[in-house]
């Protein structure tokens, strides 16, 4: 018996047009590929429509101890899959910055080339790909040849407005962006207008550097003049972990470090304001990690 | 005995009184407590009070009632009908547990053993009576446990009323041995009658006695183990019998509050550790709430 | 992708036959609070459904002997829900030409899709067998409610939309 997946597909003006004539002589070209995920360089699906040229990006849900039930059948594990439509230039600006190591003006076919994932090829069939790339590069013509090259100047314009956007949609989502723990029974709409402007931005910089490079991640940060997030840890090594950027379920016991941290800066009697942020952060929703390694009772139909 | 709430619902529990005799409401009564089907693993567990006038005890001694199971079935089914004849001043009432309640309770996050819900059950079936205004001054109830602490609870729980808890009540005191009639009458009825919740076409009745010694009943398990939903509700779940069958013969089914040595123990935890190593990107913490993640398969 | 061969794994695209989202039919899909082991046919409406009740508090049933209550949760609008089942390319081919035999039709649209180059011999297709719009949500014991973590995902398409969404000129 095949595997079965759920998938939830943003249908917008895209899928109707399937779904009102399927009898047209409509080409399909709907695929999935394996393309680098700008952020991590790992591999992950994408899904592209050749026809009405879109491309989609592939989230998934999972959580432990799910299973479905789809008509009579069941399936293991409770995924539920996500397509939802993509700025493709995201997924462009992780080769141009690569090509930019090489300091030249080169054609985009040169730039979006790719050993281990080849079919990014196909971003370059996306046709609203050329007027976008003017957001994050510089473009010479040649003998009515273009030539691209990054240019981070531009590139951090174009993220400000992205976590411009992306700021308000938090808010008209009524999205919890505090660091508070807060169930969403609770969370009325008081309680969104009194989330600090920089809490948003601090949530839609951490959104958008899903989708960047960490090195441009930190230069966003610095451009939108986000104060420096504390450091939680006495180790350098881990001042990837930001205040606003933990998830609220935490796994590791932070209130451990939290108050250690917060010991050692009383004696400088100096806090920055995230840190008297930090001060707030209701930890009673936090997870010990004791409550994983807990005894239970032993249960098992 | 008309179960015909509990046919159209027998997933919970379901409560069944006789009407009260008047007598009952002016002279003092006496009262007794017994259960049916507090051993099978399939099917309902009954209990049943019956109470009468201590002045008529007599009369209800003269019924010949005896400990149920010193009876046939026919001869109960005739008992219980002479009893109903003489509602004039016997009374009673019952409790059906249905093996879906009993599933449920022993299994819950927070378990609820049998003696508990049977302790309860007890105790809400007196409350019953004295909330129909019957005037009970002696509550006679037959035990299968200890019957010391529970007698305390009981006393503690009606401290105007005298109570007797002793083993074999049921064959001491004519209210209990009433009550034990009304209560394997009930199961017995229930039992027969049961109306699977399942849409079940091939359903073998011949599962025997119902209790987990029985070979036919374990026979009847190991037929009706179904792989992804075990048993049809008329099993009790709960039951070590039914679990071992599960156990070998169904798929597994792991919840959240199954115990770690069943989820892949240790190993888990360690490579939750790796899974930390500072090459890997952490989601943003919208992602991690919501459980959401980049797909990297499909 | 099930290969084991990562270098195919990467390299390999996963057609979704467009054709078998027109014509899926409505599912019935629970989301159960546990992890059953396998994959498979299971007698749902035969074990599971018959035994929902509605109780005042909301969805009740029991399933090996725990109870779930549960609710209703819908798609999000905008989106469509889709069961999908990946399988060899023949096969979903067969089952299309198959379909469009039943309704008259040529089928002209697979004829173009098999001769078209984005499609190759190591390529495997997925196809929609089913649709929903919505789904029940089960919680052991105690109904999901407002911070199950599903409904937290179903927020993401709208959010989506606002981060990908085209920035406004300068």
């Amino acid at each position: 018996m095949s595997i079965k997946r759920l998938l939830i597909l943003q249908i917008h003006h895209l899928f109707s047009e399937y779904l009102k004539d399927a009898s047209k002589k409509m080409k399909s070209g709907l695929l999935f590929v394996t393309l680098a995920n700008p952020c991590s360089g790992e591999g992950a699906i994408y899904l592209f429509d050749m026809c009405l040229q879109q491309l989609f990006e592939i989230k998934v849900f999972k959580e432990k101890y799910h299973s479905w039930f789809i008509n009579q059948s069941v399936q293991s594990e409770g995924h539920l899959h996500f397509a939802t439509p993509m700025d493709p230039l995201f997924l462009v600006l992780h080769y141009l910055i690569k090509a930019d190591k090489e300091g030249k003006f080169q054609p985009l076919e040169q730039v979006v080339v790719d050993d281990i994932f080849p079919d990014c090829i196909l971003l370059l069939k996306l046709p609203e790909l050329e007027k976008l790339l003017r957001h994050v590069t510089e473009d010479k013509e040649i003998n009515s040849k273009k030539f691209y090259k990054y240019s981070k100047e531009k590139t951090l314009r174009w993220l400000e407005k992205k976590v411009n956007q992306t700021t308000a949609a938090l808010k008209s989502n009524k999205i919890n962006v505090s660091a508070r723990v807060q169930s969403a029974a609770y969370f009325s709409a008081d309680q969104v207008s009194s989330d600090k402007e920089e809490d948003y931005i601090r949530y839609a910089h951490g959104l958008i550097s899903d989708y960047i490079p960490k090195e441009l991640s930190d230069d966003l940060a610095k451009h939108l003049k986000l104060p420096e997030p504390p450091a939680l840890l006495p180790n350098p090594a881990s001042k990837k972990i930001k205040l606003s950027d933990e998830p609220v379920e935490a796994k590791e016991d932070y209130t451990k470090f939290n108050t250690k941290d917060l010991k050692t800066e009383k004696k400088n009697s100096k806090m920055t304001a995230a840190q008297k942020a930090l001060a707030k952060v209701d930890k009673s929703g936090m997870k010990s990690i004791a409550s994983f390694f807990g005894v239970k009772n032993k249960k098992k139909i | 005995m008309d179960l015909s709430e509990l046919e159209e619902d027998n997933t919970g529990r379901c409560r069944l009184s006789s009407p009260v005799p008047a007598v009952c409401l002016k002279e003092p009564c006496a009262l007794g407590v017994d259960e049916a089907g507090r051993g099978p693993v399939l099917g309902p567990m009954v209990y049943a009070i019956c109470y009468c006038p201590l002045s008529r005890l007599a009369e209800l001694k003269a019924l010949k009632v005896a400990d149920s199971k010193t009876l046939s079935e026919s001869e109960r089914d005739r008992l219980f009908a002479k009893m109903e004849k003489d509602r004039d001043f016997v009374g009673w009432a019952l409790d059906v547990l249905s093996p879906n309640l009993i599933s449920t309770s022993m299994l819950g996050r927070v378990k609820y053993n049998l003696n508990s819900l049977s302790h309860d059950t007890a105790v809400g079936l007196v409350q019953h009576a004295l909330d129909q205004g019957v005037n009970v001054t002696q509550v006679f109830v037959d035990t299968v446990g200890l019957p010391e602490k529970y007698q305390d609870r009981l006393q503690q729980r009606f401290p105007g009323i005298e109570v007797t808890v002793k083993a074999k009540a049921d064959a001491l005191y004519p209210v209990v041995s009433a009550a034990s009639i009304c209560a394997k009458v009930a199961r017995d009825k229930a039992v027969k009658d049961w109306q699977f919740v399942e849409k079940l076409p091939d359903l073998d009745a011949n599962y025997g006695s119902g209790y987990p010694n029985d070979p036919k009943t374990k026979a009847w398990l190991k037929k009706h183990v179904e792989p992804v939903f075990g048993f049809p509700q008329f099993v009790r779940f709960s039951w070590r019998t039914a679990q071992s069958i599960l156990e070998k013969e169904a798929e597994g089914v792991i919840w959240e509050d199954s115990s770690a040595e069943d989820q892949e123990g240790l190993g888990r935890i360690t490579s939750y550790f790796l899974s930390e190593s500072p090459r890997r990107h952490t989601p943003h913490r919208y992602f991690q709430e919501r459980g959401l993640e980049s797909a990297s398969t499909l | 992708m099930e290969s084991s061969d990562e270098e195919t794994t990467e390299k390999q695209r996963i057609h979704l036959r467009s054709a078998t989202l027109c014509d899926a039919a409505p599912a019935i899909v629970h989301l159960l609070p546990c992890e059953v082991l396998v994959n498979g046919p299971a007698p749902v409406e035969r074990f599971f459904t018959p035994a929902i009740r509605q109780r005042p508090s909301g969805l009740e049933v029991s399933f090996r002997g725990r109870i779930l209550r549960g609710e209703e949760v819908a798609v999000p609008p905008g989106v469509a829900g889709y069961v999908m089942v990946m399988n060899e390319k023949a096969e979903v081919l067969a089952e299309l030409e198959r379909r469009h035999k039943r309704r008259g039709l040529e089928h002209e649209e697979e004829a173009q899709a098999r001769s078209e180059p984005l499609e190759r011999d190591f390529d495997r297709c997925i196809g929609a067998t089913a649709s929903f719009d919505h789904f029940h949500l089960w919680g052991l014991e105690t109904i999901p409610g407002p911070d199950a973590k599903v409904r937290g995902a179903l927020t993401w398409p709208n959010l989506a939309a606002a981060i990908h969404a085209q920035v406004p000129e300068d």
